[in-house]
Parts: C-alpha cells; structure tokens; sequence
C-alpha cells in the first residue's frame, strides 16, 4: 500500500510525469538506435552544413563534414545516457560505502570519511577530473570512474545521515541482540530503509554526471571513440557564425535530459517527503 | 554600535580566522598526496611526468630533478621531497610557456579571480533578488515566472549557454565582444579600459553565474517562506511595521543564512566552471592555461593547478564563513 | 458583588469598570477595547472552521480582563482578530466589530492598522525567546517600534529604549541594549517584548500566554510587571492564559471560551465562588461551593475538544458535560444574564449549586 501512495503522489505532479516520460522516450531512442540508424552515424552522408528543415532527409541538417545530426543525436543519447548512469552508480558506489561506515560505526571512522569528504569536496571537481584524465588517459572508464570521484560526497552525507538516524531503531537493537553481526545489519537491515533518499539524489548525480561529461568532452578532452552529445556541441564551435545550430541542438538534448532528470529527482523528493511540499 | 559589541565579534572572527587556516593544513596536505599518487598511477615515470615529456637532454637539469624528488629514493621518501617541494612554492618548471609553473599560474589568476567573484555577486544578487520576488508573490504568475527560469538555467549546461549567448548578443546583434578580456589594440586607459574588461567580463559573468543564481533563487524562496511562518516575524507586524520593512528587515535577514552556507559548499564547483566559461570566452585565466596544458600534456602546470585552484577555494570557504559569522551573531567559535 | 481595583491607575476617573457600563457602551463612556459578536472563520480544505463566534467583551482603561481556555478553544484567534493579524488566506474575520477607542477597526484598510498596531494597541506572545529576531539587537528591535510610530531619530529612539528597558525592570539596561535574544533569559526575553508592546503607550495591551515558556519564579516577576506597568499607564489588558493561578492574581474579570464561543463571564472572584457553566466548574476542579478554596491549577476534564469544522448541534459542551439535559444536544444555549456582570450560556443554570 505504501508503494501505491507513493507512486500516486508521483503522478500527480505533472511536471515529474512529464520528465519521467521524456527520459523514458531519450532512453527508448537510446536503446533503439540501431535500428532507426543502421548505418555508421560518423559517416558522410550529404554536403556539409546542411541547415535544419533545407534536406527533408535529414531533418535536423548536417555538421561540418556532412554527417546526419539526427543520427549523431540519437548515437549520441547512448554514449551520454550511458557515461550518466555508469558515473552514477560509482558516485553511489563510493558514497554509500564512505557514508554507510561513517553513519554505524561513528568514532575516528566517522571523522576519517568526513576528513575525506571534504577534501574531495575543496578539489575544484572538473579540474580534478582534467587531472585525472590527462595522466591516466582519456579512455571511457577513466572518464567515468572520474567523475564518479568528484561525485560522491551528497551521497555520503545522506546516506551518513540516514543511518546515523536508523543505527539506534529498535529493529537493529534487536538484531544486534540476536547475534547478527556487522555487515549483516549494515546491508540487510539498515541499507534497504536508507536507500529511498539516496536513490533520489542518485537520479540528480546522473544529471549532473551528464553536464560534467559533456564538459568534458565539449572541450575535446573525452575518450576520442566516444561521440556524445557535448563532443557535438564542441565540434560545432568553429561554425557558431554560419551554422550555429551545430551547437544548439545537442546543447539542448543535453538541457532537456538534464531537465527532465531534475523533475524527475524534484517529483521522487516530493513524493518521499510528502509534508515538506512547499505549495 | 558600542565598541564593545563590535570588538568581541571581531574577537570572535580572529578565532574563526586561526581555527579555519589550522583545519586547511590537512586537508592541502591531502590534495597533494593526490597529487603524488596520480603521478605514480601514471603510465611513464616520475621523470616524463615533470618535465612534460620534453626530451630534456641537459644532464644537470635531469641531475636536479633526481634530487629535488628522489628519484632514487623509496616512495615514501619520494613523498616528503615533493611536499617539501611544494612548501617551497616549486611546483616546477613549464617547458612551454618557458617559466616555473608557479609563475605562469600567477600570472593567469587575476583573471580567474575576477571571473569568478563577478559570477559569485551576480548569482547572489539575481538569485537572492528572484527568490524574494518569488517568495513575496507567492503562486502568482511571478512567482511561476521565476520557477521556470531557474529550471531552465539549473538545466543548461553553461559552455552551450555561453555559446549561445555569443550566437546572439556578439554574432548576430553585435553588442558584446565574442571573446578576450580586452580589446586588442586598447580602449586607452583608465576609465575606458575597465569599461572595456566589464564589456568582455558581462557574457562570461552570465554564463557561468546563472546556474548559481537558479539555486539560490529556489533555496531563498522556500528559505523566505519558512522563515515568514516564525514567531518573530508575528511579533514584528505586531509592532505595526509595514510589509516591506518585516519582509527585508526581518525576513530576509534571516532567511539570508541558508543560501550563505550553500554559496560556500558551491566555491569548488564555481572555479571548476570557470574552466570551461574561460575556454569558451578565451578569457585569459587560469582555465585557459590549464586547457593549454591538458592539450598539450604540460602536467607540472595541470598538478599545480589543482593544488593552487584548491588553495584558492579554501580561501573563499573561509571568506564565507567569515560573512556569515557576521550574518549570524548567534555563531560561537571557541 | 463589586470589586474595587485597588491598582486602577490615573484614569480610574473614567468608569474602569465596564460591568457598570453594561457590556455595550452606553452615553458618552468610550471604553478601551469593546468587542461586539466577532466571529473568525478558517477557510481550509477540509471544511470551515469557526475558530471565534460570536464574542463579545468589553474591557475598560487600567482592567485587566483574563481569556481563558483549554488549548484550541479560540483565544489566540480572538486576539489575533483583535489585532488583525490573522493569517489570511485561511482565516477571515466574517463578523461583528473591535471598537478601539470608539473607532471599528474591522473594516480598515491594512495600512490604516499599520498606525494602530504597535502604537494604540499593543501585544506580547508567548514564547519570548522565538519570538524576538534573532540577527537583531534589542537596541534595534525596541527603537524600530518608536521611529515607525513616533518621529523620534536613531539616537533619540535608543535613548528612549534605554529608559523602557529600565521601566521594565532589565538588569544592566546600558548593556542589554546591544545584546542578542540569544545572549538573553527568557524572562530577560519578556521584557524586552514588554518595553517594545508598551514603548507608544497603547491604551489596550493584549498578552497571550506571557508567563507560560517561564520559570515559576520568573513568571511572579513579570505579572507584577504587568500590572504596575497597566497601573502606571492606564492601559486594558487582556490577559489569555490557561493557568487559573495566574488568573486569579492578575485579572478583575474572567471569561471562560469554549470551542470558540463565550461560555461565561464574571468577576473573578464570583467565578471561583460559583462557577455557573460546568465547563468553568471542570476547569476549576471543584464543585461551586461559595467560600472554598480556589484550585491553582487546572484539571482533566475528560473527553476532548470537539473539531471546529465538526461541531456538534446543539451545546458544544454537551459530549463532556456532567450536567447533560436532552435539550442541550438540540439546543445552543444563548448567553443569559442571571446576575449584572455575570453571563452564562448554559440550559443547567439556575440549577441549585449550593
């Protein structure tokens, strides 16, 4: 019954709904890629510069060297949705861990994770990020574990908070008089009752592991294989006079995802914490 | 303002002050190790890594590397000379721009600097200004108004912002510069440089402090509104002061608070952006160089620059601190 | 049956006594503060409430009239609809009038209460620590309410915080001045609400639950305060509290409010003798017995307020009353008037008590 009210309570802020079905349709376009685009979409199809609507065989016009945007775009929804939730999840990774010993075990433990969250909360993220790529490589998996690095410390404050607040319930008391050690109570207890709040600023990381890739990669700095939505939009920079609209349309797919995961993340914190609703 | 109110809250600062510039010392520490352990995770040695892959065929200049950072020497041993290194502001030597590492930072962080606090007082400003306006006109068109703009610029990511604000205002109407601090040539001295570098500076300033400023709006909406609903809000309309004087005497100054904290935990986050705003803009900062040097594999710059860029935010943490510390008299320091 | 005030102040030439008046003001009597049928409602989603209904009072110069009720029974509303601060969206003052000094100020504009409030009446609340501003010294907060009302500069209105904080008994007034709230005591806290309330002089003082957030010792403090400060000035003062303690140290006359309606009004001495509503009777703890003791604190009453957008038909009181009659469940008892002074709405009285 909980899950039902609480899926009710999501639906009827429009605008989450709304977010939630643009992800649901850039994530479908994603996966199905393949199959709208079969062929190669760095592959030169037409004259370059073609404007939006001049060719309706490509609808969204051509970039510099005459490839198909439309294709582009929709490749592109993978490599940056992809990058998004895999930077996550190592973001939720580290922060859960960091979080979770500082939050049961208090003590230096605590103090040590803290000490550690604030450092890497004073290292100018995407700086470090640059650092991290210019020396290790700008492969795919160096990019995403990087931005995971810089990502983690919202998570590892709430999930600290949620089991500083859970660590004293009756329910792990009685655990803890069974005989149940540890870890036991740590990830079968605790953690499933903490994740609600975290899963929601797991959806606000992906956003912001989106716009950190396409930093990334706007400045030409990404994994060279990899044609995301920023590499577009820096690709195009040298044409911003002519055929600005190189820029513009991945720029704002990137904007709309980045939206509509805000909505999203906005309508499960809402939907959560119905009492603290402002309106 | 008697004067002892006044010096045992500077009192209280200079406590601030000391304890915060103690607590900085680890956390430097910490980047640095960073630092050393992302040299050693490099594929290549400690040599290629400082001198930037240079072919440096000198004997006596690779001879001092040796030293200055113990080659030779186990890692631990490697550690201590590179922080002594650092404590001696010796970051290295930039093959490319043909000085120490320190130096060409130096030169480029004025720049930087005022990039960055012009985004930080624009965001306060339009952010703080938005949220009030919201708040007041609460669930009117306003208010929805300010809601969807802060949306919108939270969504967007800032180098397309930059650039499509170049599109418009410096492509097609011609009002702005397209990029620079200056325009080459000069504008002639005095007034009319800086008339010229507030020019350059505007697009820069938009672009990177509009994101901010979509944060703070919502915080120091809702953060209003809370605030509005506490007894001595009640108290102050029963003293028959008018909406305006309780909204920004009362009100505001207290719900001021929220948005100062999270101005401070955002410092990293702004000089990170800069990097990019400075790359779309060529403006001659620290991100430029530091563009430069990733390009270009310069890693002694690219290192020093985290550590300085760290530096920098601790500096303007503790600035924060200070305002609210002044913002909030009920703040003890011990 | 009438109690002469032995601190009615420099006006006690006009009548202080409104009993005397009548509950209406008759001839050329203008009394202080004369509330005439008030009723509040709260538009909320769940249905209207009638927070206030009805009400009626009078309170006269240098009286004190004390509130008094269980939590929720329409006091603070009353108060707040006195002074027009009710927050608005939901609560709406949907009937009868507040003549202050003789002027209706139901119908004002809200600027028009802007010179009213803080200047010819007065308020103090409950919790005076949350109740001050926290990033303001006390210097500012007191010397706000004189520039706005009165034309005095910064340095005059400081000076004159000064002499308020000492009227009002501050220890070391030259120091506090410049304090915090948080730097402050409660009972400090109180006084500074006190000297901004009365800093213009207003003619009606309303305290809500002054001593309730205070220490025993402190709260015997401030009453005293309060009442040689109303006998200094002259001023009507409603005093809203649920400690019967306190009622019967501060106030002349008591009147009893349930579920958001008057239930009774006497002088308090008369209400102690011989409560006539069982409500009152409950509150007390005793059956009316003329010549006992009074009880100092409140008692249970079983059973609980009943919701104001759910009121039963009939007496309000009728689910708790242990002198229920059929008709009370159909009918709502009107006020009566068995005695001058005294009010009543109840179908059991007349009862023999004795």
């Amino acid at each position: 019954m909980e899950r039902f009210a609480f899926l009710g309570r999501f639906a009827r802020n429009r605008g989450a709904l709304a977010g939630a079905l643009v992800i649901l349709g850039v994530a479908m376009a994603a996966i199905l890629a393949p199959l709208f685009f079969p062929t190669d979409p760095l592959r030169i199809v037409a004259q370059p510069e073609l404007w939006p609507g001049e060719d309706p065989a490509y609808p969204l016009g051509t970039d510099s060297l005459g490839r198909d945007m439309l294709a582009m775009l929709v490749h592109g929804a993978r490599a940056t949705l992809l990058i998004g939730l895999f930077a996550s999840a190592v973001a939720t990774t580290i922060g859960v861990g960091v979080g979770a010993i500082a939050g049961y075990f208090g003590g230096w433990v605590d103090e040590i994770s803290m000490r550690s969250s604030e450092l890497f909360q004073t290292i100018p993220n995407l700086i470090f990020v640059l650092t991290i790529v210019v020396i290790l490589g700008s492969t795919l998996q160096n990019i995403v574990i990087a931005i995971g690095i810089v990502s983690w410390t919202p998570i590892a404050r709430l999930t600290r908070a949620e089991f500083l607040a859970l660590r004293d319930r009756e329910f792990v008391q009685a655990c803890r008089s069974m005989g149940m050690g540890d870890l036991g109570i740590i990830l079968g207890e605790i953690l499933p009752n903490a994740l609600p709040p975290v899963i929601v600023l797991s959806s606000l990381v992906v956003a912001g592991a989106i716009l950190f890739e396409s930093a990334v990669s706007f400045l030409g700095l990404g994994d060279p294989n990899v044609a995301s939505w920023g590499r577009l939009v820096g690709d195009g920079r040298e044409l911003i006079r002519s055929s600005w609209y190189i820029c513009a349309i991945p720029g704002v797919a990137i904007m709309v995802t980045v939206l509509c995961l805000n909505l999203v993340g906005d309508g499960l914190n809402d939907a959560l914490n119905p009492k603290l609703r402002d309106r | 303002m008697s004067g002892a109110k006044g010096s045992s809250r500077g009192r209280a600062a200079l406590r601030l002050l000391r304890r915060r510039l103690i607590q900085a010392v680890p956390l430097l520490l910490g980047v640095v190790v960073i630092n050393f352990v992302l040299i050693q995770l490099a594929p290549g040695s400690f040599l290629d890594l400082m001198t930037a892959e240079n072919q440096v065929s000198d004997p006596a200049t690779i001879e001092l590397l040796r030293k200055t950072y113990g080659l030779e020497d186990p890692v631990w041993m490697q550690l201590l000379k590179y922080i002594w290194a650092l404590m001696h502001l010796n970051f290295g030597f930039s093959y490319r721009q043909n000085m120490p590492v320190m130096q060409a930072i130096w030169i480029n962080l004025p720049a930087t600097l005022l990039l960055m606090m012009s985004s930080i007082v624009l965001a306060f400003a339009v952010g703080v200004a938005a949220g009030v306006v919201a708040s007041v006109k609460v669930r009117t068109f306003w208010d929805t108004l300010v809601s969807v703009a802060a949306m919108f610029f939270f969504a967007a990511p800032s180098f397309w912002l930059g650039i499509m604000m170049i599109v418009l205002f410096a492509v097609k109407l011609g009002w702005l510069p397209v990029g620079g601090m200056e325009t080459i040539g000069g504008a002639g001295g005095g007034l009319a440089s800086v008339l010229d570098i507030l020019r350059h500076l505007l697009m820069p300033t938009l672009a990177l402090g509009l994101f901010y400023a979509a944060t703070y709006a919502r915080v120091m909406r809702s953060s209003m509104l809370e605030v509005a609903q506490a007894d001595f809000v009640r108290t102050a309309r029963a003293k028959g002061l008018s909406r305006t004087k309780v909204t920004l005497s009362h009100v505001l100054r207290n719900a001021l608070l929220p948005v100062v904290t999270i101005l401070g935990v955002q410092m990293g986050t702004v000089l990170a952006g800069s990097v990019v705003i400075e790359s779309v803009f060529s403006w001659p900062g620290v991100g430029s160089l530091l563009f430069d040097s990733v390009s270009s594999r310069n890693y002694p710059v690219v290192l020093g620059i985290m550590v300085l860029g760290s530096l920098v935010v601790l500096a303007a943490n503790i600035a924060v601190d200070l305002v609210y510390m002044w913002l909030d008299p009920r703040i003890e320091v011990r | 049956m009438q109690r002469k005030d032995p601190l009615a102040g420099p006006r006690a030439s006009r009548p202080a006594h409104a009993h005397e008046a009548g509950l209406e003001a008759r001839g050329p009597v203008r009394l202080p503060l004369e509330v005439t049928d008030l009723s509040t409602t709260l538009f909320t989603r769940r249905g209207e409430m009638k927070a206030v209904e009805g009400l009626s009072l009078a309170v006269g110069a240098g009286e004190t009239v004390a509130l008094v009720g269980e939590s929720g029974c329409g006091k603070s509303m009353s108060a707040l609809s006195i002074m027009r601060l009710l927050p608005e969206p939901p609560a709406r003052i949907v009937g009868g009038s507040v003549r202050l000094n003789g002027r209706d100020i139901v119908p004002l504009p809200e600027e028009a209460m802007l010179d009213i409030r803080g200047k010819e009446i007065g308020m103090i609340f409950q919790d005076p620590m949350s109740s001050l501003n926290p990033v303001a010294t006390v210097d500012k907060q007191i010397s706000e309410v004189l520039m706005a009302h009165t034309g005095l500069g910064r340095f005059q209105a400081r000076a004159r915080a000064h002499e308020l904080l000492e009227q009002v008994g501050m220890p070391d007034a030259g120091r506090r001045l410049d304090a915090y709230p948080h730097q402050l005591s409660g009972g400090m806290c109180q006084r500074v609400m006190i000297a901004m309330a009365i800093a213009c002089s207003p003619s009606v003082l309303i305290a809500d639950e002054p001593t309730t957030a205070l220490d025993v010792t402190v709260q015997a403090q401030v009453l005293t305060l309060l009442k040689s400060l109303q006998a200094e000035q002259g001023m009507a003062m409603i005093f809203i509290t649920h400690d019967l303690g306190v009622v019967a140290e501060t106030a002349d006359r008591v009147v009893v409010m349930y579920a958001g309606r008057k239930v009774e009004e006497a002088m308090v001495d008369d209400l102690f003798e011989a409560p006539l509503h069982p409500y009152t009777a409950g509150l007390i703890g005793a059956t009316p017995v003329p010549g006992a003791a009074r009880a100092e604190r409140l008692a249970d009453i079983p059973g609980m307020v009943p919701p104001l957008n759910a009121l039963p038909a009939g007496c309000a009181f009728a689910p708790r009353c242990p002198r229920v009659m059929d008709r009370c469940r159909i009918e709502r008892p009107a006020l009566t008037e068995p005695a001058p002074g005294r009010r009543v709405a109840c179908f059991a009285t007349g009862t023999d008590t004795a």
